[in-house]
């Protein structure tokens, strides 16, 4: 499971850490941060303060694009989009980090799986706000394709209530991915729970 | 790495084709070449930035990326220029090596003295003059400044902001070890022709 955040809204600042703190007291999860409204200031000091806290729960913590600031924030990972800078180079200036790689298609999935990634997030297989940017829905066929092709974990991300888990699942997916269920931080280990349950451990 | 005295660093604007501007820039004389571009994706940049890299290197000049220390890592830029919105100096010396040029920018000496502190290899310090290439609501710092802020620092300054050819010498004279442009090259009809006379300026100055 991988928890986006994604407070990009004014009304929102703020949120990021209540997640992290909620997260330490949820199941284990990949927290994914994701605030493009931040510079990388703020970023990087907000980094440091949630690694800790995610680290010490056996969550994992990765950054969005600025696998820079993921090393320095002692984070163990980083998400790259698919505009980022590529993935092999990431790979070779920060090997210690867990690098995965957001993918919008399937030529787009097949290049990154050769690029010695750790994991996919493959998306979005269904609509949602927050995802609508990356073009229409992908649907269920073709994430199942995509696990079938492709031989690292795949998650699937973009409208992914927890009903919807199971069907991502069995195309082949190794997880699911969201973010928007995530915004109300009080409810985070409840809505963790609703996933991991409707998910075979 | 040290810098170069009497140094020109070119920068690039948000419209023109970087490559290009590098590359006319670079004949032209310039010393140093720092990639600039606010709204670019990470892939764009990195991609300018491995072409310019290789032209600065047969021409032996610098090539540092501004604010994003991730992409100067993954393609081993000589540094990165830092504004106050961006990662530590201190942060960005642990990522990229005691080699690396780390220019920090400032605008008053309390900034200058921390950048040193965190490990900066230079200050730029501006807006020296006012200037249009960035939104700047605060007044110009004129070159009296210089002086104070890089003896507070004890670093190189390189000054920024509104210079062109016929303040540059002026500015050299006031303490800078060099100039950084973005409009005085990048908006000139012949940028090779403007860098020349920018360079020739400050070694005469």
């Amino acid at each position: 499971m991988i928890v986006s955040s994604g407070s990009e809204h004014l009304a929102h600042r703020g949120l990021v850490l209540e997640q992290a703190q909620a997260i330490s007291r949820s199941a284990s999860v990949i927290f994914q941060v994701r605030e493009k409204g931040l510079d990388a200031a703020s970023l990087w000091t907000l980094c440091r303060q949630i690694a800790p806290i995610i680290d010490e729960t056996g969550s994992i913590i990765t950054i969005n694009e600025r696998f820079d600031i993921a090393v320095a924030s002692g984070a163990s990972g980083v998400n790259l989009p698919e505009s980022s800078c590529p993935a092999d180079a990431v790979r070779k200036a920060a090997p210690g980090l867990i690098t995965g790689q957001s993918v919008h298609s399937e030529s787009a999935a097949l290049k990154a799986s050769s690029a010695g990634l750790d994991y996919l997030l493959f998306g979005p297989v269904f609509h949602t706000p927050s995802k609508a940017p990356f073009g229409p829905p992908q649907g269920l066929e073709r994430l199942r394709k995509i696990c079938e092709k492709v031989r690292i974990p795949v998650f699937a991300v973009g409208g992914i209530t927890p009903d919807k888990a199971l069907a991502c699942i069995e195309c082949g997916a190794w997880g699911v991915a969201a973010l928007t269920p995530f915004l109300d931080a009080g409810s985070m280990p409840e809505t963790i729970n609703r996933y991991l349950s409707f998910m075979p451990s | 790495m040290s810098l170069p005295r009497r140094l020109l660093c070119v920068i690039s604007d948000e419209h023109s084709d970087p490559v290009e501007l590098a590359r006319l820039a670079l004949d032209g004389g310039a010393g140093m070449v720092q990639l600039r571009r606010k709204t670019a994706s990470g892939r764009e940049l990195f991609q300018w930035a491995l072409r310019i890299q290789e032209l600065c290197r047969e021409q032996k000049a610098l090539f540092i990326v501004n604010d994003r220390v991730d992409i100067a890592l993954a393609m081993q830029a000589d540094g990165v220029h830092l504004g106050q919105q961006d990662m530590p100096a201190s942060a960005a010396r642990a990522l990229l090596g005691p080699e690396a040029i780390i220019g920090v920018s400032v605008s008053c000496i309390e900034d200058a003295v921390k950048a040193a502190k965190e490990s900066a290899s230079y200050i730029g310090v501006g807006h020296i003059f006012p200037t249009f290439s960035k939104n700047k609501p605060s007044a110009p710092l004129g070159t009296a400044a210089i002086r104070p802020i890089r003896n507070a620092a004890q670093l190189p300054v390189i000054a920024i902001g509104g210079i062109e050819r016929d303040n540059a010498a002026e500015v050299i004279r006031a303490g800078a070890s060099g100039i950084a442009v973005i409009s005085a090259v990048s908006e000139s009809d012949d940028p090779t022709a403007a860098t020349r006379e920018l360079v020739k300026r400050i070694r005469q100055a």
